[in-house]
């Protein structure tokens, strides 16, 4: 009954709040259904008065129930959406930001679990003062009357001091040994301030520590977990997949950096997974391995980048039929997507796509070969689980161009292959394979065994081949002589200056058929494969410059 | 040749025309549009941001005066200087105890404050915890990338100054009776004529500890990697008098 008239109140506020916020695009929020006393049922959730997955915000009847004496239930529920759509509309915004604030916040505490509270305390006061500054809001009046903890009284007292608001803390408690220094530096903190947040949350965290290490200590002692944010936990829940997804790429390009991304990656593992990430046999089937942070690092730098490919003439190419089903993964593009097989959802482990099957035709259509890419991890290149390779990077950048035009991919990993320092994938359309073996580093020496090779090359009429080396190759004279008999299309791309390269670049010159591109400095790759491979492709850009 | 009046521009427009365009197309958002109320925290954000202008503008003219070429030698008479002129700019300025901690931070970002010379650095820190109004100041500089040296430089008595992470060389130089406390570790030359008060370090100390100091107290929880030539005052290692007491040579390592 309750749950129908708290919906009722929501249908009625919900107009007025979405202009309040300037039409933000999110769902009617729903009211979560109040558990029978009787049945001892909802204890665990009844601290936390919303709920946010996705976009769909959700109040929770026991805590407007719970609230009601103390303060309308409609001033309840308003203080609450207020506060649950400014996490949309200006903090944290999206994915992006909240790692970076995660990030940024562990920097200072060291610790997963405290870095997590400290970036939502951090995202709430943000939210709430933003709430308060722009727009008509019950959000004081709700945090007058809420249950307060320790540092719920400590975040009371500086809203109280910046909002120049009395919240009802009594003045006993803000005299408190420490308390009253650890408000005054909260307040220094140009909370509203987007471009200054990085900087401002480490010094939210360094002031907010020693009260969080005390609680954790607390806690740890009862063997609890402590009291729930009545405004909502788990914010990670907030963002869609397609949210996650950009969130990750964004992060991965603005680090660049392998070991911070990989942190906090880790670190979040179990809601990634929730979200489909590293599960079995590419992302979201079933259950399974623990996420790859290298493959993943690479996989969402190199969807920064784009590279074009000119198609090739393709005999006898007729049209794409369905032809049978495979589980789609995160990441893929749904319009193969059968909804008919899918039970109409997108979710990884239930969803299907439909693999097409070229038919028999005649002509002569453009499409695009499928490429053999073989990458050097000899000791001379860098370990790409240890550092950003570059070459890794490139190689990964092709293999999604290749991956986009529906062609596919074959990896000859090599160090010194004539003693087994190699890694072969034959020719397949799954990413995380592929990724795998990129990433594969073996350290020793430098040497190709074409008989690897060959095999790779046979049967295959058109075939793109991209190499990635330093070139300190022990039998270069017959990786010469290999591309000097072939007449497939090669992007060979060699790191720095050295006899090598010259010999090889020397040796293959007349060859129309094979590009070459010194990279200097080993950042250039992404910039100058990609520049290059579009005026190979492309003869028209050629003639141009 | 030009009209002396312009030509006068017809003022009579259609009648649905005229309604269409004096009416504002976001006039739905004009009724809603909440005003913004100036909060506290705006003001303390401004004035924070206004302080933390005029000491940075002081560490710029202490480096033009004192380090013209970027460079800086350490010397008895260059840091005496270098303070004198820190005093001259730090008088001048009302600020707190959270200022200087944000300073130091602000000196590693180099869009801020371009250049960080660690010894007019630390001359100019120290003579803002000497002037500060709080007899007791904790900075939290555990995050900071740079070891400040020159740290606690003339700490007079009755003052209090407890850093939460670690210094660098020439740390706590001549203290005149403060207390000194590094919750880190600490670099070489540090006490070197310190004249009275207490120096507590918690972890480590480097080479030359208590060089000339001439009274005062230096108690070290870790190690003490090498004691200078002291002249009077007394140097604890994890709560055993090291000086005086049992005879140790200077730089003994141990």
């Amino acid at each position: 009954m309750e749950e129908q008239h708290y919906q009722s109140i929501i249908e009625e506020i919900w107009p007025k709040l979405r202009r309040k916020h300037l039409y933000p695009e999110i769902p009617m929020p729903k009211v979560k259904g109040i558990p029978d006393p009787e049945q001892g049922e909802g204890e665990e959730g009844e601290g936390v008065g919303l709920e946010m997955k996705q976009k769909q915000m959700t109040i929770n009847g026991a805590f407007v129930s719970q609230m009601k004496d103390k303060m309308p239930e409609k001033r309840v529920i308003e203080a609450l959406l207020d506060h649950g759509i400014t996490h949309y509309t200006f903090c944290p915004w999206d994915f992006h930001t909240h790692l970076r604030l995660y990030a940024e916040a562990k920097k200072v505490v060291g610790d997963k679990e405290l870095a997590k509270q400290m970036s939502n305390y951090f995202i709430d006061v943000i939210a709430d003062t933003h709430c308060v500054r722009k727009r008509f809001t019950e959000i004081p009046e709700l945090h007058r009357n809420l249950k307060k903890g320790t540092i719920e009284e400590v975040i009371a007292f500086l809203y109280q001091k910046i909002w120049g608001i009395d919240l009802g803390i009594p003045p006993s408690k803000m005299s408190v040994k420490g308390h009253a220094d650890i408000v005054r530096r909260l307040a220094r903190i140009p909370y509203l301030d987007r471009s200054r947040w990085g900087e401002s949350i480490r010094k939210f965290a360094r002031s907010l520590k020693p009260l969080l290490v005390e609680e954790q200590k607390q806690q740890g002692s009862k063997g609890g977990k402590g009291e729930h944010n009545p405004q909502g936990e788990d914010y990670l829940n907030h963002y869609s997949n397609e949210e996650i997804d950009q969130g990750l790429r964004d992060y991965a390009r603005q680090t660049m950096v392998l070991s911070e991304f990989k942190d906090v990656v880790e670190d979040f593992s179990d809601e990634l997974k929730g979200a489909g990430y590293g599960m079995e046999g590419g992302m979201g089937r079933g259950q399974g391995s623990p996420i790859d942070a290298d493959i993943l690092f690479y996989m969402k730098l190199a969807e920064n980048y784009s590279i074009p490919i000119k198609k090739v003439p393709l005999e006898e190419k007729g049209s794409l039929h369905p032809h049978s089903h495979s589980p789609w993964e995160i990441g893929s593009p749904f319009q193969d997507v059968d909804i008919w097989t899918s039970f109409g959802k997108i979710m990884p482990g239930i969803t299907q796509v439909w693999t097409k099957r070229e038919g028999k035709g005649r002509g002569k259509m453009e499409g695009t070969p499928d490429c053999l890419i073989a990458i050097d991890s000899s000791g001379s290149m860098i370990n790409p689980r240890k550092s950003l390779s570059y070459a890794v990077l490139g190689a990964a950048c092709a293999t999604n161009a290749y991956l986009q035009n529906g062609s596919k991919v074959a990896i000859y990993n090599f160090s010194d292959a004539p003693m087994g320092g190699k890694d072969i994938l034959n020719y397949t359309d799954q990413r995380e394979d592929i990724y795998r073996v990129l990433c594969k580093y073996f350290g020793g020496g430098t040497a190709l065994d074409l008989e690897d090779l060959i095999p790779l090359t046979q049967g295959k009429k058109n075939l793109d081949l991209f190499i990635i080396t330093d070139m300190k190759i022990t039998n270069l004279e017959a990786l010469i002589g290999f591309f000097g008999q072939i007449q497939n299309r090669v992007t060979a791309v060699h790191i720095g200056d050295n006899p090598y390269a010259a010999r090889f670049e020397k040796a293959v010159e007349k060859r129309k058929n094979i590009s070459i591109y010194t990279v200097k400095r080993k950042e250039d790759i992404p910039h100058i494969v990609l520049g290059r491979i579009r005026d190979y492709f492309n003869p028209t850009h050629i003639k141009k410059s | 040749m030009k009209s002396p009046t312009p030509p006068k521009k017809s003022s009579i427009l259609p009648p649905d025309k005229e309604s269409w365009i004096t009416k504002n197309p976001f006039e739905e958002f004009k009724t809603f549009a909440a005003p913004t109320p100036d909060l506290p925290l705006d003001q303390i954000v401004q004035s924070t941001e206004a302080v933390m202008d005029r000491i940075r503008r002081g560490y710029e003219k202490l480096l033009e005066e004192e380090a013209k070429e970027l460079v800086w030698m350490v010397q008895y008479n260059t840091i005496i200087k270098a303070y004198e002129v820190a005093e001259k700019y730090v008088r001048e300025v009302d600020y707190t105890a959270e200022d200087i901690e944000d300073f130091c931070f602000a000196l590693e970002n180099t869009q801020r404050i371009p250049y960080l010379i660690p010894g007019p650095a630390g001359v100019y820190i120290s003579a803002l915890c000497n002037y500060a109004m709080e007899e007791e100041i904790v900075l939290k500089l555990s995050e900071l990338k740079t070891e400040i040296n020159l740290i606690g430089f003339r700490l007079s008595k009755g003052k209090r100054l407890m850093i939460e992470g670690d210094t660098g060389d020439f740390t706590g130089i001549g203290l005149e009776g403060g207390e000194l406390v590094i919750e880190g570790n600490s670099k070489n030359w540090t006490g070197a004529g310190m004249r009275g008060g207490k120096i507590l370090i918690k972890k480590n100390i480097g080479l030359h500890t208590g060089e000339w100091m001439m009274g005062g107290e230096i108690y070290v929880g870790g190690r003490v990697r090498g004691l200078g030539n002291i002249v009077e005052g007394k140097v604890y290692e994890r709560d055993k008098l090291v000086y005086p007491g049992k005879v140790r040579y200077p730089n003994l390592y141990y």
